[in-house]
């Protein structure tokens, strides 16, 4: 031990600068001093503190605007210049060339003389409003039963089998039937796409559900007399909030695919969406000079779907509370 | 252990009979059954009674129901000798009533007759008996003339039920040839055994069994191709084909050979000799054929056999539509697990690293994708790196081999990548891998010995599926690239309303499931002794 302990006099200060009184406020000691923590601000400020997730953000506002704001306020018409003299199959640079520079002739021209960055962005509203109502239909009935599934022990053994059997009927005949019996338009596929396509979520969700349920945390919940909805609402929910994102981030961008695959086999929507295009588009593939009319509807519906996978995942990465330091 | 896989194999056959049972239920109840007569030529060049007719025929031949008109039921009676009366034999009846029912004016009292009882005698048994009166027009001299297609019919009709339709699907799945399967045979009915095959001349050692009366007149015979053994004693029939592959089964269609006739040099049973494609080890009955032969003096018959097995099938020199699926799946799949698994090892092992950065990217563009997209990417690219793009049966080219192959494999190594990396990474933080660090274990060794072995097992569990799941075929792959493959034959038959045929490859795909899964199970209990299936073992 050093003596060299100091004398409060040497340095000089009153003594009311020294210690002063203070008062017990029962409020205020209510008062936690770390900042105040809010779930969904964390989220963003996560997401937004990488820089890429602006610049994807940034994309996915565009395409959002290419496929619902432009299509309603640039009347399209295929058969505009039908009757006009080599307008068809035009290449961007001819096509420029003939109607002048504009947005609409970027891409070229297509079979009918149509506008090809029309045909392609109408598509995508198409098959991308078929993935979100897909999407939300399927992850809505899906989180619900697999929390269930998860939850109930008879629920679960009878679910089990339900999926073992729904699993092995082929998806593609399941949808063609469906398809076959009502005529194929755009709620038929709807219908066709969610009539079993909630059940793979559901599984999912059960395992995570099942995984969480007895950790020691919601046992000691249980033993305190919480009821069996209020640990789903309020230990368990918050826990799958990022899971959910995360599977949404991969099923939005399926549907698209699934879209464009069924088209592809010819059972796809009557609607020319980007499947349909692609489908109609496939033998221009290897005719020189046609090549865009095929490859602008696969680049897009490529480029759409890593969008919204992309911001679907660094969306679920921000949602887990645990990158929230 | 063999009781619980006995147990899941019931389960999954249960299964697979559902499946069966919701595919009938889709095709036959659900589905519209006027649709099969939208692309039908011969149907819209029917008229009046006719074209229901050919409507109900139609429906028998697809599945739908049990049809029967009344000229069927007059033949059944003539053959049971019912007919006959005092002064007019069975036949004599039978053309009478025919003749009469066909004609325009009204029926005669005997024809009335049959007619009553046909309708009561179906009826009582459940049928809905269908009468068509004839449409007549009178022409412009005043007579009376049947309109195209206007005669009377009259026929019974009863929808199949859909358990009756599921036993009669499912007991006739296996059959196995028996000596009184022909009506009628030359000589002794009975299976003879020789060590000299008559089709190779008689002279080289060749055993084989060959039956009289049976469907096939070969059961048991060598051949030079593998597997060197071959039957025909058991069959297996998914479902007859009716518009895809007209009169043949599903399993045929998927197993026969196909491309350009391979002939060979061939003894037939006369004793001639000749080059020829036929396969004579593939003789089935055909009933009354040589006799027929002879009357009409077909030489091409009568030169050639003796007995009625007549029909045979040709060689032919490609593999067939499965063999070809599975060559280029299988190529794929190994491929696919020896780049896929190093790989993913890296990506977990230099968490971060250059590999995992450039692996995650790769993995994001093949979940994401559309698979049509990134198919005709690589499509484009083989094509500018001069690769042949279309699959030619015949070509003797392995190139184009290439890139079906590298289509189905880059996404199986994403997978393969995404799931190894998840699995490793997991386990990198459990106490084992923390207790093996203190211990003083080298990361290397770490990663090899215990992290690898606990990561595989899931994907070791994936195997077998993923062999057995070339079998079926890849869909887009297949038609991108021409491949004369089993995974478009779904979508054939979809796009045909060939019910048959839809039925017998869902059967056949569910089972392949069912196996797989439980093969899966085997092999992750071979390889994970913690693993166990059986109850007194914990």
């Amino acid at each position: 031990m050093n003596n060299e302990m100091i004398n409060l006099d040497d340095l000089g200060l009153s003594e009311e600068e020294l210690f002063s009184k203070f008062d017990h406020d029962s409020l205020e000691a209510e008062k936690i001093t770390a900042p105040r923590y809010s779930y969904w601000q964390s989220v963003f400020r996560v997401f937004f503190r990488r820089k890429t997730n602006i610049v994807i953000l940034v994309l996915f506002v565009l395409i959002m605007l290419f496929t619902y704001v432009y299509p309603s306020v640039v009347p399209y018409d295929a058969y505009e210049n039908l009757m006009t003299e080599g307008a068809k199959h035009l290449n961007p640079l001819k096509a420029i060339n003939k109607f002048g520079f504009s947005l609409k002739y970027i891409l070229g021209t297509g079979s009918t003389g149509n506008s090809t960055f029309q045909a392609v962005w109408y598509g995508a509203r198409i098959s991308v409003s078929l993935a979100f109502i897909c999407a939300a239909i399927n992850m809505t009935i899906g989180v619900i039963l697999g929390a269930v599934w998860g939850f109930s022990k008879k629920f679960d053994a009878f679910m089990t089998e339900v999926y073992n059997v729904i699993g092995n009927v082929p998806y593609v005949l399941l949808i063609s039937v469906l398809v076959l019996i009502f005529s194929p338009t755009f709620w038929t596929m709807v219908f066709a796409l969610t009539v079993t396509g909630w059940i793979g979520i559901a599984y999912f969700i059960r395992t995570q559900v099942i995984i969480i349920r007895d950790r020691e945390y919601n046992l000691a919940s249980k033993c305190l007399g919480t009821g069996t909805f209020k640990i789903a609402m309020k230990n368990i929910l918050p826990f799958m909030t990022s899971v959910i994102v995360t599977q949404l981030a991969t099923e939005l961008p399926s549907y698209i695919s699934y879209e464009v695959f069924l088209a592809y086999i010819g059972m796809g929507l009557s609607d020319m969406s980007l499947g349909r295009l692609i489908y109609s588009a496939e033998s221009a593939m290897v005719t020189a000079g046609w090549e865009f009319e095929f490859w602008s509807p696969v680049a897009l519906s490529a480029f759409i779907t890593i969008v919204l996978y992309v911001v679907g995942q660094n969306l679920g990465d921000a949602s887990d509370p645990r990158t929230h330091m | 252990m063999v009781k619980y896989l006995l147990k899941r194999l019931l389960h999954g056959l249960i299964s697979v009979v559902i499946v069966v049972a919701i595919v009938m239920i889709l095709i036959y109840s659900l589905m519209d059954r006027n649709l099969i007569f939208a692309k039908d030529s011969v149907y819209s060049k029917k008229n009046n009674n006719d074209q229901t007719v050919y409507k109900y025929q139609q429906w028998e031949t697809y599945g739908y129901l049990d049809y029967v008109p009344f000229s069927d039921y007059m033949k059944s009676l003539a053959n049971a000798g019912e007919l006959a009366t005092d002064d007019m034999t069975d036949e004599e009846v039978r053309s009478s009533v025919v003749s009469n029912f066909n004609s325009t004016g009204d029926l005669n009292e005997l024809t009335q007759t049959y007619v009553d009882q046909f309708t009561s005698y179906y009826e009582s048994q459940g049928y809905k008996v269908t009468s068509l009166s004839p449409i007549v027009m009178t022409t412009l001299s005043g007579q009376t003339k049947v309109m195209d297609g206007g005669s009377r019919q009259l026929f019974a009709s009863k929808d199949k039920s859909l358990v009756s339709r599921l036993i009669t699907y499912f007991t006739s799945i296996i059959s196995v040839d028996n000596i009184n399967y022909a009506d009628e045979v030359s000589g002794e009915r009975g299976l003879t055994f020789t060590l000299y095959d008559p089709v190779y001349g008689g002279d080289k050692l060749s055993p084989a069994i060959m039956g009289n009366g049976t469907k096939y007149k070969y059961l048991v015979y060598f051949t030079s191709d593998f597997p060197y053994i071959h039957q025909n004693l058991v069959k297996i029939q998914l479902g007859v084909s009716y518009s895809v592959n007209q009169g043949i089964d599903v399993w045929d269609t998927m197993t026969q050979s196909q491309g350009s006739y391979v002939s060979s040099t061939v003894t037939w049973p006369t004793g001639k000799t000749e080059s020829t494609s036929y396969d004579l080890h593939s003789a089935t009955y055909s009933s009354g054929s040589l006799a027929s032969a002879v009357e009409t003096e077909n030489t091409l018959i009568t030169e050639r056999y003796t007995d009625d097995y007549t029909n045979l099938s040709s060689i032919k020199g490609s593999m067939s539509k499965m063999g070809y699926s599975f060559v280029i799946g299988f190529i794929s799949v190994v491929l696919a697990y020896l780049f896929g698994v190093p790989l993913g090892i890296i990506m977990a092992r230099y968490k971060d690293g250059i590999v995992d950065k450039i692996g995650s990217l790769y993995i994001i563009f093949i979940i994401a994708v559309p698979s049509l997209a990134y198919i005709f990417l690589f499509k484009g690219i083989g094509r500018s790196m001069g690769l042949p793009t279309t699959f030619v049966m015949d070509s003797t080219s392995k190139l184009m081999y290439v890139l079906p192959v590298v289509s189905l494999a880059l996404p199986s190594i994403a997978s393969l990548m995404k799931w190894l990396r998840r699995y490793m990474i997991d386990q990198m933080n459990s106490d084992y891998v923390k207790f093996a660090r203190s211990g003083g274990l080298t990361e290397g060794e770490i990663f090899s010995k215990h992290i690898f072995k606990n990561a595989a097992i899931p994907i070791i569990h994936g195997i077998p599926g993923s062999v057995l799941g070339c079998l079926v075929g890849a869909i887009i792959t297949e038609r991108v690239y021409v491949v004369p493959g089993a995974g478009n034959l779904l979508t054939t038959a979809i796009n045909a309303y060939d019910n048959g045929v839809i039925v017998g490859v869902t059967l056949f795909y569910a089972m392949l499931s069912v196996i797989s899964l439980i093969l899966g199970d085997i092999l992750m209990a071979m390889v994970d002794p913690r693993i166990s299936f059986t109850d007194s073992g914990r």
